[in-house]
């Protein structure tokens, strides 16, 4: 392009001074001729062609030059393009070790930590101001005086020490420290140890709190369970809470849902064969679930196995078998439970929905009680057939924007036990409205009036709650 | 035994009418309440009737919410969280990948 310039300058330059030279030439001559003429008109046609040869051409090379330009200027762009996509990795990896420089030293500081296991102090509390109405009582057999109307606080302290030992091994102990009266008892309600024997199977051994029985498992810590008191049969009634002996658990994944199964072994129940009044022997042919020393060296066995359906839908079956009886006496004891749980999440109703159901049966063989008579309440033969259990439904309106009101739980209960032709002589029913007032996840308020109904020979009564429970 | 068999089939009748109408009432697939802002209130749901394919969030939600209110991943730290969910793998029955998804998901949320 810089030398065709000069040369078009020179071209132009070169064909004026011909044409002034000749112009010059003719003044000197004063007039033209005729062929002067013609020559100097078909010099001037040929220098226009080469002129419009020489301006094609230099289009042409124009153009070439532009595109050229062109795809140099497109090299150099994606030439920085790289350079950038470059310089963008080594930062991402810079970023990346840096990261990883992070978490190793925080996995260091960890480390650093005195001691390789790991332990926490966990649990739970409670306190409780109950009223009672004259008649008021439990399932059990209490003394007249004891139907009376009362107000009165009461509190609990359940810590839990959780030890993980190691990625397999762990130890649960748990204290239950509680208010009777003017002392303070104490009893342990869990010293496990678990190991993990692969994915899908766990042993243990110690006491344990009793698989087969759902509530107990699961639903009897005071900031879990929904109510200030506890349901009718499932707890302190017809099933242990506790088991001393050995355990296998785990879950089984089952396609898109699992099973979760647990087996035991265990120190058995003793039958009651001796009442502590003899002119009112309504304890007779119950079962005793504290043997701890195994009084008449029989083993039980039982479990619970819980099916998923669905993520929010829990099915359960829970069972004891075991030997009651004293030594030479053939006695045994069937304990069973089913029970169903299902929680959900709902947009429609703005809120958690919870239903608990669980229904345990308990059955103790014939058995002659006072055979001789010299106990002075005998010789009664029977069969000990009792059963029961709840139903329990509550709602919390989580979704709603109202701080208070997302925070308030109702909750309705229905329970019953029924053991009328056992000497206790009574079935019970027993209808429970509740309000719970969440201050945390696991921190509530519960409100509560109970309608208790007794038949036979017991007696109706009802009974206000309040309760604080905190878990930790 | 009239009125025992009467209750016992009042009982199941109330809870089997109340989970049908739950059932078919269109509820969302979450688990239990989830605390606001939260991954797990972020994330998508599962498919209903399936725990296979859950995330850590949505197994945290469903599990710990199957028995009581879901504490927040801030409740303990990480360390705790170990043995606290070691301690619900057994005692909640919880497969060893539900117990491997739910203590990555509290440990990535602090």
């Amino acid at each position: 392009m810089r030398l065709l310039k000069p040369a078009m300058l020179a071209l132009v330059i070169g064909t004026t001074v011909n044409v002034a030279n000749g112009q010059d030439q003719g003044e000197s001559n004063k007039f033209v001729s005729k062929e002067d003429y013609l020559k100097l008109k078909e010099e001037h046609a040929h220098l226009k062609q080469e002129l419009e040869a020489l301006k094609s051409r230099l289009e042409q090379l124009s153009k070439s030059a532009a595109s050229q330009e062109g795809t140099n200027v497109k090299a150099q762009v994606e030439d920085l393009q790289k350079k950038g996509a470059s310089r963008q990795a080594e930062t991402d990896q810079a970023l990346d070790e840096f990261d990883k420089e992070l978490k190793q030293v925080k996995q260091m500081a960890k480390d650093s930590f005195p001691g390789s296991t790991k332990m926490l102090l966990a649990g739970y509390g409670s306190a409780t101001f109950m009223a009672t109405r004259s008649g008021y009582g439990p399932a059990q057999p209490l003394p007249p005086d004891s139907r009376d109307a009362n107000s009165s606080f009461s509190a609990t302290f359940n810590p839990i020490f959780l030890w993980k030992m190691s990625d397999r091994l762990l130890f649960e102990g748990e204290l239950e420290l509680e208010l009777e009266g003017s002392e303070t008892s104490t009893a342990l309600e869990m010293a496990h140890i678990s190991y993990l024997l692969n994915d899908y199977m766990t042993i243990g051994a110690g006491k344990f709190l009793n698989p087969g029985d759902y509530f107990v498992e699961r639903q009897h810590m005071a900031w879990v369970n929904k109510l200030p008191d506890k349901p009718l049969a499932v707890y302190d009634g017809l099933m242990p809470e506790s088991l001393v002996g050995v355990q296998v658990r785990g879950a089984i994944p089952v396609g898109p849902t699992k099973i979760g199964y647990a087996f035991f072994a265990a120190n058995a129940p003793t039958l009651t064969t001796t009442p502590a009044d003899p002119t009112n022997p309504i304890e007779l042919g119950t079962l005793s679930f504290d043997n701890f020393d195994n009084s008449n060296g029989h083993i039980s066995a039982g479990g619970r196995v819980g099916f998923y359906p669905m993520p929010e839908l829990e099915i359960g079956y829970g069972f004891q078998t075991a030997a009651v009886a004293p030594r030479g006496s053939d006695v045994n004891a069937l304990l069973q439970s089913v029970d169903l749980t299902y929680v959900r999440d709902s947009d429609i109703l703005k809120g958690t929905v919870n239903l608990h159901g669980q229904w345990v049966w308990s059955h103790v063989d014939r058995y002659t009680y006072d055979a001789s008579g010299s106990g002075g309440f005998g010789p009664l033969t029977f069969t000990n057939n009792r059963n029961g259990g709840y139903a329990q439904l509550a709602y919390r309106p989580s979704k709603l924007e109202n701080i208070v009101l997302k925070n308030l739980e109702p909750v309705v209960r229905y329970d019953m036990i029924n053991q009328k032709k056992t000497p206790v002589g009574f079935d019970e029913r027993r209808f429970t409205l509740g309000l719970n007032y969440w201050l945390g996840a696991s921190t509530v308020v519960k409100v509560a009036y109970e309608f208790d109904r007794q038949n036979g020979t017991g007696q109706n009564g009802n009974a206000f709650f309040t309760q604080f429970a905190l878990g930790f | 035994m009239k009125s025992k068999i009467t209750w016992l089939l009042a009982t199941l009748l109330s809870i089997a009418s109340t989970a049908t109408f739950l059932l078919s009432s269109g509820c969302s697939t979450a688990g239990p309440q989830v605390p606001a802002g939260t991954a797990a209130a972020k994330q998508p749901l599962a498919t209903a009737g399936s725990t296979a394919n859950a995330s850590g969030a949505q197994l945290w939600a469903q599990n710990c919410g199957h028995c009581h209110n879901i504490r927040t991943p801030t409740f303990y730290s990480d360390a705790q969280w170990e043995v606290v969910v070691l301690h619900m793998r057994v005692r909640a029955n919880l497969t060893a990948e539900e117990h491997k998804q739910i203590l990555a998901f509290l440990k990535s949320a602090h």
